[in-house]
């Protein structure tokens, strides 16, 4: 059962993923990427990764998304096509990477041996996330306020962006 | 406060699950879901006509009218005949635009609040599902509203339609920011993310819920709430978005039929969606307004939780109409001014001090 919905997941996450890199029009491509993005999301809960998860949906799709789609909104001629002329040279080279890329894998496949399976691990639940993020032993205490105050930064920031000089009428 | 683990204060019993559980055991997965989903959906559908019904209802008597009164008691069927008609209208397309994303942008506002609905605690164990980061959950989801506005504004190809879906964009952009430190508040002070634990956090008497229990602070946050998540829903006074004298319709003025009926159903139901979360964050969610008399607390704990769910919630809602219509709309600056310079500084005071006193313990 589960194998099964790995492999539909899996499946529609290649799909998906491709249609993202290959559609023509921008904002299609962004649509097909936010699907992929969904599709990792399940994934992710399928390895009960719950808290990796949600946190995909709320950076990726809540916020990520939204602004690559601003962006595309404003700019200007997204449904025509514009694509590189195909020249025999550009197919060479495509062809050379992808054949590079393809014997690399097999190489490095060739040499891996997979572990052992390791049992079930416990689920991780989102308290021991919490507490071993603000851990000061063994945990990543100083690397978590670090992006606190850096976003927190780039928030008083936008603000202090946004305001206006004395006397500048709003 | 004697607190219990939440799965002991409410054991997981009720008469018609066991019944059903025990002639078919090897079924219950697939019915507790398929049920789950079949409520969520009536609910979905149900909500957006009544709401209709009560937006004009509201609306007319803080005019001085008595607004729908022919269709059924008082008008109560008139939003379900409008609802009618607007299905059977013929879905119209203007020339030049993108058909996939102009049919795929009405149903994420509406898939949206479907998902929201699936964590909202209406009562002891009336939630389809009670994620760990419930939270986190509701922030990212609520992201797909604003997609599907954005893109209907693109795909329309209508200079209002995009004009509109911009301002609604960066409307909802913003305030969801402060959105999201209000709900860091209470997940500060109420030491989970889980919706349901949020709402068992405030258990007690009245006084226990947070809008009360946090000196003052509980208050201002409650009133933060209000302002911030009337404007995540377009609403009035906030409601540049679709401001009728300059935008026409804004981001839905293509639409028709089933189509810009899914839009508005999913407003509606939004707003439903936003005062349940007003109601399980600050409101005691499903708990009994207990005031501490014996006598008064055995009443209110007879009533059961869902129906103080939805009468808390409704208040809200009531809330938020009485606000469309007693305060003129703002203008797009005046809108990022209140966010920007007014909402998130204070916002940042807010947090700030309700960690000094949880810090500090002067939580009652």
């Amino acid at each position: 059962m589960s194998d099964l919905l790995f492999y539909l997941l899996a499946t529609a996450l290649v799909i998906f993923s491709l249609l993202a890199v290959h559609v023509p029009n921008l904002l299609h491509a962004a649509i097909a990427l936010i699907a992929s993005f969904f599709v990792t999301a399940a994934i992710y809960i399928m390895l009960e990764m719950e808290f990796l998860a949600l946190a995909q949906i709320m950076l990726y799709i809540g916020g990520i998304v939204i602004f690559m789609l601003i962006i595309i909104l404003l700019t200007t001629g997204i449904g025509e096509e514009r694509r590189l002329p195909v020249t025999i040279s550009r197919r060479l080279a495509g062809a050379g990477l992808a054949a590079l890329f393809l014997g690399g894998l097999i190489v490095a496949f060739g040499r891996w041996t997979p572990p052992a399976p390791a049992g079930t691990n416990p689920a991780v639940s989102l308290d021991a996330i919490g507490l071993r993020l603000l851990a000061t032993q063994n945990g990543f205490v100083v690397a978590f306020e670090l992006i606190s105050v850096l976003l927190l930064t780039a928030l008083v920031g936008a603000v202090v962006i946004a305001r206006k000089d004395k006397g500048e009428t709003p | 406060m004697n607190a219990l683990p939440a799965s002991q204060t409410f054991p997981v019993t009720n008469a018609i699950g066991d019944a059903v559980r025990q002639l078919f055991p090897a079924s219950a997965p697939a019915i507790n879901t398929l049920l789950a989903i079949a409520s969520l959906l009536a609910l979905v559908a149900f909500l957006p006509v009544l709401l209709i019904w009560l937006e004009r209802k509201v609306a007319a008597h803080f005019q001085a009218r008595l607004g729908p009164m022919r269709v059924g008691w008082h008008g109560l069927l008139q939003s379900a005949a409008d609802g009618l008609k607007l299905v059977f209208k013929e879905v119209l397309k203007p020339e030049g635009a993108d058909s996939f994303v102009f049919f795929l942008a009405p149903i994420l506002p509406a898939s949206a609040t479907f998902l929201i609905m699936a964590v909202l605690p209406f009562d002891h164990h009336l939630q389809v599902a009670d994620p760990p980061a419930g939270i986190i959950y509701v922030i990212g989801i609520s992201g797909l509203s604003v997609l599907g506005i954005l893109l209907a504004g693109w795909a329309s190809n209508n200079k209002y339609s995009l004009l509109g879906a911009m301002r609604s964009g960066a409307q909802m952009i913003s305030y969801e920011i402060s959105l999201a430190l209000l709900m860091l508040l209470v997940v500060m002070v109420s030491g989970s993310a889980s919706l349901r634990e949020i709402v068992l956090s405030q258990q007690g008497t009245i006084l226990d819920w947070w809008i009360f229990k946090l000196p003052g602070l509980g208050l201002i946050a409650f009133a933060m709430y209000l302002v911030t998540s009337t404007a995540e829903l377009n609403r009035g006074p906030f409601d540049i978005a679709e401001a009728e004298s300059e935008l026409t319709g804004g981001f839905a003025t293509e639409y028709s039929g089933i189509s810009f009926a899914m839009f508005f159903f999913a407003e509606f139901v939004n707003m439903f969606v936003a005062a349940g979360l007003a109601t399980t964050f600050f409101l005691g969610g499903f708990l009994a307004p207990r005031i501490g008399l014996a006598f008064f607390d055995a009443v209110v704990d007879f009533v059961p939780g869902f129906v103080w769910f939805f009468a808390k919630a409704f208040l809200v809602v009531f809330i938020y109409m009485w606000f469309r219509w007693s305060f003129p709309r703002l203008r797009v600056d005046q809108l990022m001014y209140l966010e920007w310079k007014l909402l998130l500084p204070a916002n940042l005071v807010l947090l700030t001090l309700t960690a000094f006193f949880v810090i500090r313990g002067w939580i009652l």
